[in-house]
């Protein structure tokens, strides 16, 4: 980063270029007035108290310092008599207006003005008045991205309102904007949720509603791009699912990466408004965008999305383009089909119709390779209107591999290694080759391989924050019920690591990759709502209880035990030898430092055995730990003692484990 | 008409300088916004039919033209190219210009101008005083072409700029051309515009980033109206130079962001951009070179500050017009946060004679230097609205550096009703008062900048003897309080008050320590305020204070407006000149005045609400302020 170096109050001083000089100034522990300026916000510089002096090339000029970024080398002077005389007739200006409200008093006994010549019949006598300082204005629109507090009238008619001066059904009482008032002008009317303690609540949302509002920008960019930001570093990291999970990056991605998506596509520029007021506020949807298939051919629709997991579905199927994936995500939500089981499914059928497993006679004539992007929508289509090849491929890659296998006489074996598919539901969009820890999070997980249980493949791959095997196995007992626990209380995650704070990183990388800060703030959400004050301890309980009666619950119908979490080779390692190929100095590389063998002495199909078994064998380890740790047998069955330790010990809970205990 | 190419273009200039040709004449009938509002499109309909009646449709033809700047001789009416200039022509004088100057071969003598001061009458334009000083780039074309007719833009050399820039195909030497030629901005600021046009190119290069240029039509200066004129009278010119600007600085995108007050230039505009795309001047692939670029327009709804620039983007963006900090300038940052390239109308109706005549030729204009820097000087011509207390007023393009007494008494004609000439408001609201003293001084950006005033946009309001200029600097602070977003605190807070305090002046209730109050204010608003709209607001009282304070203190110490303006300081009063013709009182609207007939009248002090129409009744000077 280029550096700066200016001089303030005639100390040298060197700052990142761009740094806001009232920043600069604050390091070095200068303060200067200030009244619209607030540390969470954007700088407005509307008061124009802190003005400072400064001398460019000679010239001396008078800036506000809080939005005055630092380019050049400058000479500042905080505090000079021209300065003060302008601060003293502001805050004259001031006081002579609000002549009671407490920071105001405060500013002009400052700037040593104790009388104003300028009281007038706009004097309000009110402590509590609206001084026009907009941070009630810009904390609505940064922090949830809401529009619902302006000003309006000019010069001295400007006053605070809603929409054409009426209460605005579509504020949704976040209260972020009484939250920022200096005075308490804004007061706050209605508990809706009749917390116990709303104030805790506020002071922790403020928290995050800062935290999204000015991070975000820097990290995930989920205000501009939504998930989509993932499907980047997805592919940077060789993570992104190609052509049914073979591949992890793709020399198209940039066809259907944010980049391009914000560029070309999402130009709605506002939150999706899944939960209206939220703090984190993803924005992505395309407006205008004109169907060139199916039933709305020619119409021009408005899409929510792409998200991440479409947009890598997208790259699964191989189809690496942007228009194709908006009509795909358009019409998959219009019918009803989940994209990634159709993503996850439809790239089966394609590895399938590539290797010669099915072909055209089975399609009823689709020619469905990699990247058909016709053929995709056409398939969709038929899946809806229930006619032809689309009604098999909606039944799933569990009932597709079966009835190939039996009916098509197609390789029963190969269909398992590559159908990514566990418990009957497909994958979702990330290779967990390399991951340990995904890869169990996947296939342990209660409903089948989603990563809303267990997404452990970010802070495994991407932030390295578990690296040895118990780390692995911890986070497979501590983050399934920390996620669990978001779907109890009916929370969206998003807002608990995709930003994190700006010292998340002082924690070691096992902790940090908790969020202690946004942990921290989840519990006082919960205290502040309920009156309960929680730890991580009583937070895991409460999770537990649930995890386990799912897992019992599944039981019940027949899956849940170990069998049920073994995955197919696809997600484990490279099934054929193009895959192999594909990353070998990568394999080889595992096979003489991991098992101490010579990789250049072994033949590919010898290779590919040894290392299918190890890692076989290394993924039985890890699961067999994290039922250890989540207090299962070795098939996987919670124990009676886990039961009884979580007080869930029912003997109708009991009757359907007690013959499993054995393991 | 088809998509241009090239060659066309010549070729098409020479087909319409000869169809004009063929006619015995043309008779330019102004309409503009000024002369229509007194039936300048009746005269035109009329004088067409008068034409058609006499069978002379084949010999004679009556054209629309845009402002002819003399307003205060409108609705005018010139028979070109003879140049016999008519004068405040009435529906009905159209017959008589058809049978005694079309049928009968001598100029109709009751039309045209005499000058009221030598009683000269002129029978062609060049030899009225308001054209002679005058020079001609931005109004070159002024009614001369039809502004909805593109083949009268092209017959008078229009689109040749930028057929040569496109076939020469070196952005960067438009570029330096424009620096060379040390144009400054016409809009205000003053900023040279091709060192602007620089900045937006390098900041669009080092990003990787669309560039849009913009023209600044949202002109809101009271009282002045030259870039309405310019576009209702020559809109070619504009979207010329911005294809030009757009071409140099690598945009595809242009917009013109004007208030919508401004129906007929709104209309004009329209009209020349349609005929530019369906000609293939404005789309892809103009005149069939790689080069694509279009304009669109966005209507402004009026504030005052909406012709900041940044509050300009604000507003284009769709959001509220109030101003940024412009740390950051519009060239890296602009609308869309895409560098943006912003100059006025009257800089982009300067463009294309630029390049057409070169910048040596443009910087042999006007006053100072600018060899080294634009900063040298200012070179090439200014349009001014002149309006006020003068005899001419109009709108005039004259070269920087020519004196403030040229302007006023040359051009202008001078101070009318016998009267003195007192100051000269130059800037618009935010400009300064400059007196007779400096009558002399050449008028260039840094010239009127060091006398407390500014260029502006080049609005000129000149004021005679009956003028307070306590009131006057109340009036535009009181425009400026209106007009101000509110958005910071020196000029929302601080405006106020000294407005409140000119009021108390003008109400005779004026305090010892006001005069300091106001300074203090001003100096604090001129040096703290957000944008240069608060920046500027306070020049109105400092140049005042700066060469009329003297009037302030009378105001304030004797309870005296010199003036006879404010109200509250004068009173009317009857003296013996009253012969009792009664008419007075006839007209006094509160029945203040009593008087048998024959005999001296009286005015109920009390009663009088200091309309002034007794004063103005009076026709034996019986009437005095006081």
């Amino acid at each position: 980063m280029e550096k700066v170096n200016i001089i303030i109050n005639g100390k040298e001083v060197t700052v990142p270029k761009d740094t806001y000089l009232l920043k600069a100034m604050q390091n070095e522990g200068i303060t200067v007035p200030t009244l619209c300026h607030h540390k969470d916000l954007t700088p407005s510089g509307t008061c124009r108290l802190c003005v400072v002096e400064i001398e460019q090339n000679g010239k001396k000029k008078i800036v506000t310092s809080c939005n005055y970024p630092v380019r050049s080398e400058i000479k500042v002077e905080t505090d000079s008599e021209r300065i003060k005389q302008h601060r003293k007739i502001l805050a004259e200006l001031y006081l002579g207006r609000w002549p009671n409200v407490p920071v105001i008093k405060d500013i002009a006994k400052r700037c040593g003005v104790s009388e104003s010549r300028f009281t007038s019949e706009m004097t309000e006598e009110s402590e509590k008045a609206c001084i026009l300082c907009t941070h009630c204005v810009r904390g609505c629109h940064e922090f949830i991205m809401e529009d619902i507090l302006d000003f309006a009238g000019r010069g001295i008619k400007r006053h605070l309102t809603m929409p054409f001066g009426e209460v605005d059904p579509h504020c949704i009482g976040c209260t972020s904007c009484a939250y920022v008032c200096p005075t308490g002008a804004i007061e706050v009317v209605d508990d809706l949720q009749n917390p116990v303690n709303p104030q805790l609540i506020r002071d922790y949302g403020m928290r995050i509603n800062a935290e999204m509002a000015t991070l975000d920008k820097n990290q995930c960019r989920m205000r501009e791009v939504g998930t989509a930001n993932i499907v980047d570093v997805m592919d940077a990291y060789d993570l992104l699912p190609v052509h049914n999970y073979k591949f992890g990056k793709h020399e198209n991605t940039k066809n259907i990466d944010s980049k391009m998506l914000k560029k070309k596509y999402f130009t709605q520029q506002m939150p999706d408004g899944c939960w209206k007021g939220c703090s984190m506020a993803c924005a992505k949807t395309v407006d205008g965008f004109e169907l060139k298939t199916g039933p709305y051919k020619g119409e021009k629709v408005c899409v929510d999305g792409p998200e991440y997991e479409t947009a890598a579905g997208a790259a699964n199927m191989g189809c690496f383009d942007a228009d194709f994936l908006v009509e795909f995500n358009f019409y998959c939500d219009t019918y009803g089909v989940d994209t990634i089981s159709m993503a996850t499914c439809t790239a089966f059928v394609m590895e399938a119709f590539e290797a010669g497993q099915i072909t055209t006679e089975h399609t009823g004539g689709l020619v469905l390779n990699f990247g058909a992007t016709d053929a995709v929508l056409e398939m969709l289509h038929q899946m809806a209107r229930g006619e032809g090849f689309g009604v098999d491929v909606g039944q799933g890659i569990r009932w597709l591999k079966n009835k190939w296998a039996k009916e098509y006489g197609a390789d029963g074996d190969f269909l398992q290694d590559i159908g990514m598919e566990i418990k009957g539901l497909e994958y979702s969009e990330y290779v967990c080759k390399e991951s340990l820890a995904q890869q169990v999070g996947y296939s342990a997980a209660v409903k089948g391989p989603q990563h809303d249980e267990a997404w452990l493949i970010f802070m495994d791959m991407v932030n390295n924050q578990i690296p040895t095997f118990e780390n692995k196995a911890e986070a497979l007992y501590y983050y399934p019920l920390w996620r669990t626990w978001f779907g109890l209380l009916g929370l969206c995650k998003l807002v608990w690591n995709d930003v994190v704070p700006l010292d998340n990183s002082k924690f070691p990388p096992p902790v940090a990759a908790k969020v202690p800060g946004h942990v921290e703030d989840f519990f006082k959400f919960f205290e502040g709502m309920t009156g309960i004050p929680l730890d991580e301890e009583k937070m895991l309980a409460q999770s537990a209880r649930v995890h386990n009666l799912q897992r019992i619950m599944s039981r019940m119908l027949g899956y849940g035990t170990r069998k049920d979490d073994i995955p197919p080779y696809r997600a484990v390692g490279p099934v054929t030898e193009e895959e192999f190929l594909s990353r070998q100095e990568r394999f080889d590389k595992q096979l003489k430092e991991l098992l101490g063998l010579d990789p250049e002495k072994m033949q590919l199909d010898e290779k590919r055995k040894v290392l299918r078994e190890y890692r076989y064998q290394q993924y039985n380890k890890a699961l067999d730990a994290a039922y250890e740790r989540r207090g299962w047998t070795r098939d996987g069955v919670p124990k009676v003692e886990r039961l009884k330790e979580l007080g869930i010990d029912l003997p109708e809970l009991i009757a359907i484990i007690q013959n499993d205990q054995s393991a | 008409m088809r998509k241009l190419s090239p060659h066309d273009i010549p070729r098409i200039a020479g087909e319409e300088k000869a169809r004009q040709a063929a006619w015995k004449g043309m008779l330019m009938v102004c309409t503009g916004t000024g002369c229509v509002s007194a039936h300048g499109f009746d005269i035109l309909h009329a004088l067409q039919k008068e034409i058609k009646d006499a069978g002379l449709d084949n010999e004679w033809v009556a054209v629309g033209t845009g402002c002819n700047g003399f307003c205060a001789a409108g609705p005018i009416v010139v028979v070109q190219p003879q140049g016999v200039f008519y004068q405040k022509v009435k529906i009905e004088d159209t017959k008589t210009i058809v049978d005694e100057h079309l049928k009968g071969g001598s100029p109709v003598e009751k039309l045209l101008f005499k000058d009221p001061v030598s009683g000269v009458v002129a029978q062609t334009m060049d030899e009225i005083g308001f054209f002679r000083k005058q020079e001609l780039i931005a109004l070159r074309n002024k009614g001369l072409i039809d502004p909805e007719n593109i083949q009268h833009y092209i017959a008078r050399g229009g689109y040749d700029a930028l057929r040569k820039i496109l076939e020469r195909q070196e952005p960067e030497a438009v570029i330096d051309e424009i620096i060379a030629s040390g144009i400054r901005g016409r809009g205000g600021g003053g900023f040279p515009s091709g060192i602007k046009w620089r900045s937006g190119r390098k900041a669009a290069e080092d990003r990787n980033e669309e560039i849009y240029v913009v023209c600044n039509a949202d002109e809101g200066d009271p009282g002045a109206y030259m870039d309405r004129s310019i576009i209702e009278t020559d809109p070619h010119s504009v979207i010329e130079g911005m294809l030009i600007g757009g071409f140099a600085v690598g945009a595809k995108e242009g917009f013109v962001y004007m208030r919508k007050e401004y129906p007929l230039a709104m209309d004009r505009l329209h009209i020349a951009i349609d005929q530019a795309r369906e000609a293939g001047l404005l789309g892809e692939n103009i005149l069939g070179t790689s080069f694509s670029f279009d304009i669109r327009v966005h209507r402004g709804a009026g504030a005052f500050v909406c012709g900041e620039s940044t509050a300009l983007m604000a507003s284009m963006s769709g959001r509220a017009g109030e101003p940024r900090a412009k740390y950051v300038h519009n060239v890296e940052y602009g609308y869309r946060d895409k560098p943006t390239v912003l100059n006025n109308v009257e800089t982009w109706a300067n463009i294309p004679v630029i390049i057409e005549k070169g910048a040596q030729w443009f910087a042999s204009i006007g006053s100072g230097d600018v060899s080294e820097s634009p900063w040298g000087g200012s070179s090439g011509a200014k349009v001014f609205s002149l309006v006020g207390d003068i005899r001419n007023t109009g709108l005039v393009e004259a070269p920087m550096g020519i004196s403030l007494r040229e302007i006023i008494e040359d051009i202008g004609g001078g101070i009318p009703n016998g009267r003195q000439f007192k100051a000269v408001q130059t800037g618009g609201p935010s400009g300064g008062c400059i007196p007779a003293s400096m009558l002399d001084m050449p008028v260039d950006f840094d010239s009127l900048t060091e006398a407390g005033s500014m260029m502006g946009s080049g609005g000129m309001i000149v004021m005679d003897d009956h003028t307070c200029m306590v009131d006057v600097a109340r009036y535009f602070v009181d425009f400026l309080v209106d007009e101000s977003c509110g958005k910071c605190t020196p000029c929302r807070e601080g405006l106020y008050h000294m407005r409140n305090i000119l009021q108390r002046i003008c109400d005779g209730e004026g305090k010892e320590s006001d005069i300091d109050t106001l300074e203090e204010l001003a100096n604090t608003i001129r040096e703290t305020s957000l944008c240069q709209l608060g920046a500027s607001a306070p020049n109105p009282v400092l140049s005042t204070l700066r060469y009329f304070r003297d009037e302030y203190e009378e105001h304030i110490r004797d309870r005296k407006c010199r003036a006879g303006v404010c109200k509250a300081l004068i009173r009317y009063e009857i003296n013996d000149k009253c012969i009792g013709c009664t008419a007075c009182a006839r007209a006094c609207p509160v029945n203040a005045i009593t008087g048998e007939t024959k005999k001296l009248h009286v005015i109920d002090a009390e009663a009088c609400i200091k309309c002034g129409i007794c004063y103005e009744t009076c026709k034996f000077g019986a009437v005095e302020v006081k």
